[in-house]
């Protein structure tokens, strides 16, 4: 699997901004919950989750900041932006709108549209 | 989670923040490995291996961070500019009386720089507007616009034959144009009304040379001065079109009268293009060839001796300056060397300095009499913004320390220092920038208001005035440098306060001498500069007005009040010989009839008419050092001269009606040509010899002071006008009429004769002989006016400024002062104690003053006349002025200390 191709990509981009909706976590705990609710799917390699929560960063979705993690080490937490949360309503919409565009189109029964 | 750090600055620390976040990963990844039981070694691999491509995913964590931080670094930036601005404005409208004073006050001083630069980069610096005017040379004194010499070859002034010569034999030019001066114009269009346009002879390649193309029409034909009088065309302005044709296109090829002959119109120049002399636009331009057609008396092509035309050349491309000044000065010497006469030998052909210099700015006269006024009144200003930012300085400083509190409770909120000097310049940038807008504005009405009043006559000197580039530029220099000025006295103090000061500070202190003065101690030492600066421009002041004083008091040797000058354009038409000796008797028998005129002269160059003969002679039995010892400036003058202008006969007597072309020849000299000549002894009987023609020297007279009242008279010798045969024809004929009375009232009268003699010499040249004096010094006038108006707002700021400081002084010793009058002080001792601080910081100012007062007006020393530079009456009257004004200044702020209620100004903070 192409790890930056474009639908892919949109996907792992979409998930990084769910798994901060409660609240600020770093990247490993997100790689984790990604694995957790993908069953390990998505993520074959946790290295462009980074490049991707850096490329959030950029553009504002996310916002980082430094903190001590649970078990007392220093850790870059990640936390969605005004910004990010629009962002993350509009994806998920989007996804839901495809995603049911998609799945009429695979279970239609006949080859005419009804 | 607990935040803890802000994001690290310096260069690195993108790279340790993200090589922190990523081995933070591996770490958990591979603890969780280990905790399912994993060998710790392979756990180490496998995350590894799970992360994947580590270092690739390293290096586009490090580009997208270091991008991020750059972008977030400038809009930090601008952001924070944005709130200095924001914080600035809202500080000066919240201080609108402060604000209008230092706007108005800035504006005040910038305006009248930049007045003062744009008519500098009018008339001094700016190029005339045509193609590549950087490879132009102008050959001849630049100045000399409008000259016409006759009798020798010049250096300065060529003639037609010269010019001929010239252009075919250099090698450096790829063209080589002349101009010249013409008569007076009398141009008809049709028949209908006259018209005098400012016309110049011009060589047929003149726009060729130039390069400016013809709007409308075509310019010359380059065989236009092929032959003489075959090309009676012009070209007129673009300008002069729209003036006097309102840019009807129907006048190209029609047909005027100039002079009585036909000319046609063949082309108007394009728009912009006002000639190649700055400050005296140009309307006509008629082909050199046509001189003999409007002048018929004089045939000016073929002579030698007559030099009237300025010459400008375009240089070949890779030729210097410096070549072409080499090559066309050796070319000129040998023209006039192969051409040698006995007024103008070989030797001197040879010696002569030959006039060249870049021809980028064009011609001017006004240039030669304006750029030194120009470039004092300059300086005049120059000190007057530095007065105006002292005071500014002392009010931002005044407020410094009234905002002392503020800046001591940002900066114990943390505000870095850095960015409260920032925002205190950021202010400053805002006052100097309104400032500058508004005197823009200023300078703009302002040279515009300068320019008329250098102008003689109601005709304002044609300048080209306007906000371009170099301008601007200015402008914008002397505010930056307004603000480093003024802007640097409270950033200092602000980089100085310190919370502890600060809060100290606030406690009242009535012990606290050593402490105000360390307060203080910039603005005292603003005014005492202030003081000195006053002082040198009041001296200059005094100095150019005692000078303009002098000048117009000087005994001229004449009757100055009771003369009226008459410009009559005879010769020009036609009267010579018998006709104009008729046509003289005439005026004298008509002016004689007017009530109040009480006697009638003539003479060919007048008094203080602008006009000028030289002639070169020899005295036997006295050697010449130079050639400047034997020519000297001379009239031809009717008979009964001297007695009529007013002037005084020392010895001998003066010319009679029978000194005329039958008698032998005989001289009036001056007493300082008698003096140079013949010292000791008297010059009665003595010769002059002219060519071929002996003077007898029958009378001398004291020296008058006949065309200028900026220099001593100079030696001078007078002829008979009626001598006719002997030298040259006079070219121009100038009556002098005495007065009982008030010469003006004559004016009409004096019209009305002329014109019932002769309608054709009605003139409107006819002037008292005071009001042409005036003219004269029109220059030194106007620079005196602007540099007394100058020096009382210096004044004015000055005290002003020295009022607010001792105002602010007082306001914080009030309790001092209420402890002295408690313990028994009267109020002459607290008057005494205000008005000594006061007159303290004047003294030091004056100490430093007055020896730069002396050294600067050194600088004025040319525009001086019958006045030393280092004039006690001048510095005197300085010191007594600033004295006086500080005393009137320190009185207001004194009295309220000494007004002061003991009790109530001991309570006060």
């Amino acid at each position: 699997m192409d790890a930056d191709g474009g639908l892919l990509r949109g996907t792992v981009d979409v998930l990084i901004l769910k798994a901060v909706t409660w609240g600020p976590r770093h990247g490993y705990a997100i790689a984790e919950w990604i694995k957790a609710v993908t069953d390990s799917d998505l993520l074959v390699e946790e290295g462009p989750l980074y490049t991707a929560l850096h490329r959030l960063e950029k553009r504002g979705w996310l916002v980082g900041e430094w903190g001590y993690s649970e078990n007392n080490r220093r850790a870059k937490y990640y936390e969605l932006s005004r910004a990010g949360r629009l962002q993350l309503r509009a994806e998920v919409s989007a996804w839901e709108r495809y995603a049911r565009a998609v799945g009429k189109a695979l279970s239609a029964a006949s080859p005419q549209p009804a | 989670m607990r935040r803890v750090f802000r994001l690290g600055f310096g260069r690195g620390h993108v790279q340790r923040e993200v090589d922190e976040e990523l081995s933070f990963h591996l770490q958990m990844r591979e603890r969780k490995l280990v905790a399912e039981g994993m060998d710790p070694d392979a756990a180490r691999a496998e995350a590894l291996r799970q992360f994947g491509d580590f270092p690739a995913v390293r290096d586009s964590c490090v580009t997208l961070d270091e991008d991020r931080e750059r972008t977030a670094v400038r809009a930090n930036h601008l952001d924070a500019i944005w709130q200095d601005l924001r914080y600035a404005l809202r500080m000066l409208r919240r201080n609108p009386g402060f604000t209008a004073v230092v706007v108005l006050t800035l504006a005040l001083g910038i305006g009248a720089n930049t007045a003062i630069f744009t008519l500098i980069d009018a008339v001094i610096l700016r190029n005339i507007p045509v193609a590549h005017p950087e490879q132009l040379v102008a050959i001849g004194n630049t100045a000399r616009t409008g000259s016409l010499s006759q009798g020798s070859p010049r250096t300065d002034l060529f003639s037609y034959p010269l010019y001929r010569d010239l252009r075919e034999r250099n090698t450096v030019l790829t063209g080589l144009a002349a101009s010249g001066r013409t008569p007076r114009l009398d141009m008809r269009v049709g028949g209908g009304e006259l018209y005098h346009p400012r016309a110049r002879f011009v060589s047929s390649n003149y726009f060729e040379v130039l390069g400016v193309t013809a709007g409308a029409g075509r310019t010359f034909d380059v065989n236009a001065d092929a032959a003489i009088g075959g090309a009676p065309v012009m070209v007129i302005s673009d300008g002069y079109w729209t003036r006097r044709f309102d840019r009807d296109p129907r006048v190209l090829g029609q047909t005027v009268t100039i002079n009585g002959a036909g000319f046609t119109i063949i082309g108007v120049t394009r728009p912009g293009y006002q000639g190649e002399i700055v400050g005296q636009n140009t309307d006509v331009w008629v082909p050199l060839s046509m001189q003999h057609v409007l002048m018929p008396h004089q045939m000016m092509l073929d002579d030698r001796l007559t030099s009237f035309l300025l010459l400008i050349g375009r240089m070949k491309p890779g030729v210097t300056l410096d070549g072409a000044r080499t090559e066309l000065g050796t070319s000129i010497r040998q023209i006039l060397e192969d051409n040698a006469t006995k007024d103008f030998p070989a030797s001197v052909a040879r010696e002569s300095e030959v006039f060249i210099s870049s021809g980028a700015r064009g011609f001017s006269r006004v240039r030669q009499v304006y750029s030194v006024p120009l470039y004092t009144l300059m300086a005049g200003v120059a000190l007057l913004l530095v007065i105006i930012c002292s005071n500014v300085a002392n009010l931002l400083l005044a407020r410094a320390i009234a905002r002392g509190r503020e800046m001591g409770i940002r900066l114990a909120i943390g505000a870095a220092r850095s960015r409260i000097v920032r925002q205190l310049l950021t202010e400053c940038a805002l006052l100097a920038f309104l400032s500058a807008s508004a005197g823009l504005l200023l300078a703009w009405w302002g040279s515009k208001l300068l320019l008329r009043l250098a102008s003689d006559g109601p005709t304002v000197i044609p300048l080209d005035l306007r906000i371009d580039l170099p301008v601007l530029g200015f402008t914008a220099a002397i505010t930056i440098l307004a603000v480093g000025f003024f802007g640097l006295f409270p950033a200092l103090r602000a980089s100085r306060v310190t919370l502890a000061t600060t809060l100290r500070a606030q406690g009242r202190s009535v012990v606290n001498g050593g402490g105000r003065r360390q307060r203080f101690g910039g603005g005292k030492l603003l005014i005492a500069g202030q003081v000195a600066v006053s002082l040198v421009l009041l001296v200059g002041a005094a100095l150019l007005v005692r000078s303009l004083r002098g000048m117009q008091n000087a005994d001229a040797g004449l009757d100055r009040d009771h003369l009226l000058m008459v410009s009559v354009d005879a010769l020009d038409r036609g009267y010579r010989g018998e006709r104009l000796r008729a046509l003289i008797r005439e005026l004298e028998q008509r002016t004689a009839r007017i009530p109040g005129v009480v006697a009638m002269t003539f003479s060919e160059n007048g008094i203080f008419s602008g006009t000028e003969s030289f002639s070169s002679f020899q005295i036997p039995g006295f050697t010449a050092r130079t050639t400047d010892d034997t020519t000297t400036a001379e009239d031809n003058v009717g008979p009964g001269y001297v007695r009529a202008i007013g002037a005084h006969l020392l010895e001998g007597r003066e010319f009679t009606p029978q000194d005329d072309q039958r008698s032998p020849g005989v001289a009036l000299v001056n007493a300082a040509m008698a003096k140079f000549y013949f010292p000791g002894q008297s010059a009665i009987g003595k010769r002059i010899l002219i060519s071929d023609t002996s003077l007898e020297i029958i009378g001398v007279l004291a020296d008058v002071r006949d065309h200028a009242l900026t220099a001593p008279p100079e030696r001078r010798f007078y002829r008979p006008f009626l001598q006719f045969q002997i030298g040259g024809e006079p070219a121009t004929l100038n009556v002098a009429i005495r007065t009982a009375g008030d010469p003006a009232k004559a004016i009409a009268a004096v019209r009305d004769a002329l014109k019932a003699t002769d309608p054709q010499l009605a003139t409107d040249y006819i002037n008292p002989l005071s009001s042409l004096m005036m003219e004269s010094i029109s220059q030194e006038r106007l620079v005196a006016r602007l540099a007394t108006a100058f020096g009382a707002l210096a004044l004015l700021l000055a005290a002003i400024g020295l009022y607010g400081v001792l105002t602010y002084a007082v306001n914080r010793r009030t309790n001092e002062i209420g402890l002295r009058v408690a313990l028994g002080a009267q109020r002459q001792d607290v008057i005494r104690m205000v008005l000594g601080d006061a007159l303290k910081l004047v003294l030091i100012g004056m100490v430093i003053g007055a020896p730069l007062a002396i050294a600067a007006t050194r600088m004025l020393r040319s525009q001086l006349h019958d006045i030393r530079p280092a004039d006690p009456a001048s510095l005197l009257f300085a010191l007594l002025v600033l004295t006086m004004s500080a005393i009137v200044a320190a009185m207001l702020p004194a009295r309220r200390a000494a007004r002061l209620d003991p009790l109530a100004a001991l309570r006060a903070d």
